[in-house]
């Protein structure tokens, strides 16, 4: 039988990491900055859970100068234009469901989808990372998992005033992230990460958490999958 | 609560099932999709022993297929059986049993290195191979179906195909000990493994398939027949039992001839009826009642609680555990699976 090759080396000089370094590195800055905004928002349309948002808030910046020390390590600019035009489409949804005061949607969008992207993310590169960013990164997906943790509670606390709201959010919001994943899969690949390994991380972190929440495995198998056929 | 970790036979397979089952995002889906696929709980069982003690258990449907393998996309296998090892821990289950090739693929890639599965760690005293119970009652199925086609085992030649791998270094540990079986010819590719096993067992004659197949009475089959390999069924014994100790089971359509009796091998029928689904999925002939052996091992150390990866690692199946594990079965009201091809095919299948 072939054999597993469970180490690879890269070299994390050469120009063609440090060019796919450029975006992977920015998406991950920009998707902290993000998460760092949108858990303010959610501080002032949830007041009762204000404090733990804030404090979620605060973390997810701390995030953002690891990762930028990342880069600067690599002696790498990130490509934040890129990265700001990489998350806008999922940008827009999250701000317009929040003007509409459609919480369950923020958080869907927020503390299920893009923690668990940044979850299946990290835990895909903390193998195939340079000795620094795998430090900063195992440090971070501990307290991914935290803010994970948060939206699962609440939406676990409203399940049913939310199911309908999740499902609807989950069909409008999911097949961007299939999509997002294939417009990174090529520069993800030079770093070592697998579009397949991703989604199915994603999917077993992302299933894990609907199904926490309340959702049977029978909704959880055809939530998670929902537009991957055709992504 | 047990566990079990299994896989489809194949692609259509896999496509066919989902779409039975009512899932029509998994359904028409390419091996690319399936290299995606997270574990899933599909099935909860429940099972009585003939002591009418009960157990629940969960069947958890690793998603990989054996196509992965076939076009080289190990890792994707590789993180299949992990994400499924991780998959039953998290659900609290005790024991879980590795079936068809996750324990193969485990142990061929050396899976124990991979410990840490996300936030999961995994705990590998949770897991059995099963393949203790397996040897036994491919044993079993040796002794009472040759008595069954008149085949003294005192006169009789057994060839072992596959006879340093775990399953069936044990079956040839356990013949050699307990029966007086005239002569055991050992197959197998790798010739230090063969010299190694001859000289535990202190007996054996290391052997060529083509070789082999002539001389034997009855052929444990617990490799895959090699590709491209044919057999003249006109140079086979009559009877000849074909013991298909393989996966997937399909010995009977290579060896439908007359005189050539076939069983599948490794399977137990219990004495009562299972509460379950998955078996008519994994098409046993009677689905309520017949499964693989490896499957009903995790049953067995969870009706006696014996929370531990009673089969875990190469060549470590004693003639004492296989006799442990032997009495459990026989007390919960599991036996081996008799039922013999008596009219076979005729050699119309390929």
């Amino acid at each position: 039988m072939q054999s597993l090759e469970t180490e690879t080396t890269f070299d994390y000089q050469s120009e063609s990491y440090k060019d796919a370094y450029s975006r992977i590195n920015a998406i991950v800055i920009e998707g902290e900055q993000e998460a760092y905004d949108n858990y303010r928002k959610l501080a002032e349309s949830l007041p009762d859970h204000g404090e733990e948002l804030l404090r979620l808030a605060k973390m997810e910046n701390r995030h953002m100068k690891g990762f930028q020390a990342c880069g600067k390590n690599l002696s790498v600019t990130p490509d934040m234009a890129f990265a700001q035009e990489f998350f806008a489409q999922l940008h827009r949804n999250f701000q317009d469901a929040w003007a509409e005061g459609k919480i369950v949607t923020c958080l869907l969008i927020q503390s299920l989808i893009i923690e668990t992207f940044a979850i299946s993310a990290y835990n895909i590169y903390i193998p195939v990372a340079d000795d620094f960013a795998r430090k900063i990164t195992e440090g971070v997906v501990k307290d991914e998992y935290m803010h994970l943790n948060f939206g699962e509670e609440w939406l676990k606390a409203n399940f049913e005033a939310s199911k309908a709201e999740l499902e609807q959010a989950n069909r409008e919001n999911l097949p961007l992230v299939w999509a997002m994943l294939n417009q990174v899969a090529d520069d993800a690949r030079v770093l070592g990460m697998e579009k397949d390994a991703l989604i199915e991380d994603f999917m077993i972190t992302y299933g894990e958490a609907l199904a926490n929440i309340g959702f049977s495995s029978r909704e959880v198998m055809k939530l998670s999958a929902q537009g991957l056929a055709a992504a | 609560m047990f566990g079990l970790i299994g896989h489809l036979t194949s692609l259509d397979h896999a496509q066919a099932v989902a779409r039975d089952l009512g899932y029509p995002e998994y359904a028409d889906q390419g091996i690319d999709f399936w290299c995606s696929a997270p574990p899933q709980i599909v099935d909860t069982i429940k099972v009585t022993s003939a002591t009418g003690q009960q157990i629940e258990g969960k069947y958890v449907e690793s998603c990989f297929l054996p196509e992965m393998l076939a076009s080289r996309r190990i890792k994707a296998a590789t993180r299949k059986i992990i994400n499924a090892m991780a998959h039953a821990q998290k659900h609290g289950i005790d024991i879980t049993a590795l079936g068809g090739f996750s324990s193969i693929i485990f142990e061929n890639f050396n899976l124990s290195q991979i410990q840490q599965v996300r936030n999961v760690t995994l705990e590998f005293e949770r897991f059995t191979t099963g393949n203790t119970h397996t040897a036994y009652i491919i044993c079993q199925q040796v002794k009472a179906a040759s008595a069954m086609l008149g085949i003294n085992l005192s006169d009789a030649t057994v060839a072992v195909c596959g006879a340093t791998g775990d399953i069936g270094s044990a079956v040839c540990r356990w013949l050699n000990a307990r029966t007086d079986l005239k002569d055991l010819l050992l197959v197998a590719r790798n010739q230090e493994r063969l010299q190694n096993l001859q000289a535990e067992l202190g007996r054996g004659t290391p052997m060529d398939l083509d070789s082999a197949l002539p001389k034997a009475d009855i052929v444990v089959w617990v490799a895959s027949m090699p590709k491209g390999v044919t057999v003249d069924p006109t140079t086979l014994k009559r009877p000849c039992l074909m013991i298909d100790g393989g996966y997937p089971k399909n010995l009977d359509q290579q060896f439908s001839f007359e005189g050539v009796h076939v069983l599948k091998g490794g399977i137990v029928e219990h004495s009562l009826d299972i509460d379950w689904k998955i078996m008519s999925i994994v098409n046993m002939d009677v689905p309520a009642r017949q499964l693989f052996a490896c499957f009903a091992e995790a049953m067995l150390l969870d009706f006696e609680q014996w929370y531990t990866n009673f089969s875990w690692g190469r060549n470590q199946i004693t003639l004492e555990k296989m006799d442990l594990i032997g009495q459990a079965s026989v007390k919960h009201g599991f036996r081996p699976l008799l039922d013999l091809n008596r009219q076979p095919l005729t050699a119309q299948a390929s």
